[in-house]
């Protein structure tokens, strides 16, 4: 026969001092080791190393001829060469200014669709007609019929470039917006903010890892595209500025028309050595400064 | 000292406290779902006079919370009136400041003390930095955070964020502070320490406070007056007066035949309602 186990009773105690804990110290400073590999930079440099020896290894070993793979040596004396000798980094300057113009205004159009979105039921209908409509279409697709409505300049990039940036700008703001707290949304109201004060000053704030995806996605948008324009239409667009050299898509499309493939290698790593500054520079700064200084994103 | 109080009261009364601070009359809140039309309260009456503090209480479904929302003027009456100082409330506003039970009312992007000049400022209580800048520390003071003003909401435990939300009410100087529950997501001793520091606070200021609870004891130790509220709709069911009953009295026989009254009036539906149920499953 089984039966349910009885409570053992137990005489109580109740401890007289606390003595220290045996571990020792309750906080231990890390070992160097331990904070080395902590660090996200060092660990992912080390990846990049590896690719890069991955690279170099096969180029020397494999004879495959130069025009296909250059070795990682000869690229990066290309680069050198590039920023030394042909004006590499006036080029890459070239294709930031029409970016961040193109940005820009992007940014303020997408601002202006997603308020008149948030405020009234008409706005929100075209900013999501619009979306539905335009966002599937690549933005170097526009390039041809921009290049008719504002001849060949840097005009014409630009508009692509909005194109771009505004679409995914203004829908992951929109979808922030939509998805601040309700009980945010009452303690504003309850201190008397209205209209644009409520988007400006609660809105925006409460949306803003959200409006800060949309930024990061419509940069790296805008940066290829404007790459692929500059490669379709490269030299002829670019070449109005003083005589010199047009953007770092053209590098690339000239170097390769002459078969200098290490130099081509050297564009494409420019290309990515930008957008890798940016956003960890640029973008990771903001991030550090608000969403995660605010507890909104770890 | 305290005679002399007393005749000040008195004084004021004969004058200010024959009329309500808040008149809620007859009031029929609904509100719809993706499928229903819920009628929240039913033609609930009841006033609110300065330096009550007035709690509505009742298990959840008697709509005490939406009856908050109404008297915060997020949503409108379908029938009757609500009256602050004799003005119909059609909108929300900084004269009757809400404090949510939700710890995310506090704005994360503002700091301690931002969250309150950013309410002193929007809110017309002052245009002037400076001084909205000393409105917050004091009340900081008050709620002890004193030492917490630059920390940003996040870094705060959940009994320092409602803290920051009632200081923030607080500094405000609404005509009536309203609180939905604002310690139901503490811990039971935060919620304990939180309950006296209110009374505490009460004591200096006697500020008029509407405070929504489930919890019958919480309602007996906060409140000087409770609005007992049946569920669906909610209606009212009994007013009582409970200003001699706090922490003090909490295992006390006055205090425990009061809980047990307004246990015996709230379960008495629940056993109507068991009974229509089971008479319904039985056919």
């Amino acid at each position: 026969m089984t039966s349910a186990p009885a409570i053992q009773l137990r005489p109580e105690f109740e401890a007289d001092e606390i003595g220290k804990a045996a571990t020792g110290d309750v906080a231990r400073k890390l070992t160097l080791w331990e904070r080395i590999t902590d660090m996200n930079s060092v660990r992912k440099l080390t990846i990049l190393v590896i690719v890069l020896a991955v690279w170099e290894l096969y180029a020397r070993w494999s004879e495959v001829s130069e025009l296909i793979l250059p070795k990682f040596s000869k690229t990066a004396e290309a680069l050198l060469d590039g920023v030394f000798n042909e004006q590499l980094l006036i080029m890459v300057w070239n294709s930031l200014t029409v970016l961040v113009a193109g940005y820009f205004i992007g940014l303020l159009i997408a601002t202006l669709l997603t308020t008149a979105a948030t405020m009234t039921r008409f706005g929100s209908d075209i900013l999501s007609t619009l979306t539905a409509m335009l966002n599937p279409l690549p933005a170097i697709a526009l390039l041809p019929l921009a290049l008719l409505w504002f001849g060949l300049g840097a005009d014409a990039i630009i508009f692509t470039l909005l194109h771009s940036v505004i679409w995914p700008v203004a829908l992951n703001a929109h979808v922030g917006f939509m998805s601040v707290s309700e009980t945010q949304r009452m303690v504003g109201r309850n201190y008397g903010l209205r209209g644009l004060f409520y988007v400006g000053k609660l809105l925006i704030p409460a949306a803003f890892p959200q409006i800060l995806m949309g930024m990061k996605i419509g940069w790296s948008y805008a940066w290829r595209t404007l790459i692929a324009a500059e490669l379709v239409f490269g030299g002829s667009i670019s070449d109005t500025s003083e005589g010199a050299s047009g953007g770092l898509g053209w590098f690339i499309f000239a170097n390769q028309m002459d078969l200098r493939i290490a130099h081509v290698f050297a564009g494409l790593f420019a290309v990515i050595l930008v957008g890798v500054l940016v956003e960890n520079i640029v973008f990771n700064k903001i991030e550090n400064r608000t969403i995660r200084r605010w507890g909104m994103q770890s | 000292m305290d005679a002399k109080t007393e005749t000040v009261a008195d004084n004021k009364s004969a004058t200010d406290t024959a009329k309500p601070i808040l008149e809620v009359d007859g009031v029929t809140l609904q509100y719809k779902t993706k499928e229903h039309l819920i009628t929240a309260t039913y033609r609930v009456s009841f006033d609110v006079h300065r330096a009550d503090r007035f709690v509505l209480l009742g298990p959840s479904g008697c709509g005490k919370s939406t009856l908050l929302k109404g008297i915060a003027g997020y949503m409108k009456p379908v029938e009757g009136a609500i009256r602050l100082k004799g003005r119909e409330i059609s909108d929300p506003g900084p004269d009757r400041v809400m404090v949510f039970q939700e710890f995310d009312q506090l704005l994360p992007w503002k700091t301690v003390k931002q969250n309150i000049t950013f309410a002193l400022q929007n809110g017309g209580k002052t245009s002037s930095a400076a001084e909205a800048n000393d409105i917050a520390m004091e009340y900081i003071q008050k709620v002890k955070l004193s030492g917490f003003e630059d920390t940003f909401p996040h870094m705060l435990s959940g009994g320092m964020k409602q803290r920051v939300a009632i200081a923030r009410g607080m500094a405000m100087e609404p005509d009536v502070l309203l609180m939905d529950e604002p310690f139901a997501a503490l811990d039971a001793l935060t919620r304990l320490q939180m309950q006296k520091e209110l009374l505490q606070l009460w004591e200096d200021t006697h500020f008029t406070v509407l405070f929504v609870t489930h919890s019958i004891e919480e309602a007996l130790i906060v409140g000087s007056r409770i609005l007992v509220l049946s569920p669906h709709p909610g209606q009212v069911k009994a007013e009582l007066n409970a200003h001699t009953l706090n922490h003090e009295n909490v295992g006390s026989k006055v205090f425990a035949r009061v809980q047990q009254r307004i246990h015996d009036m709230l379960f008495a539906d629940r056993i109507l309602e068991d009974e229509i149920l089971g008479e319904e499953l039985d056919k």
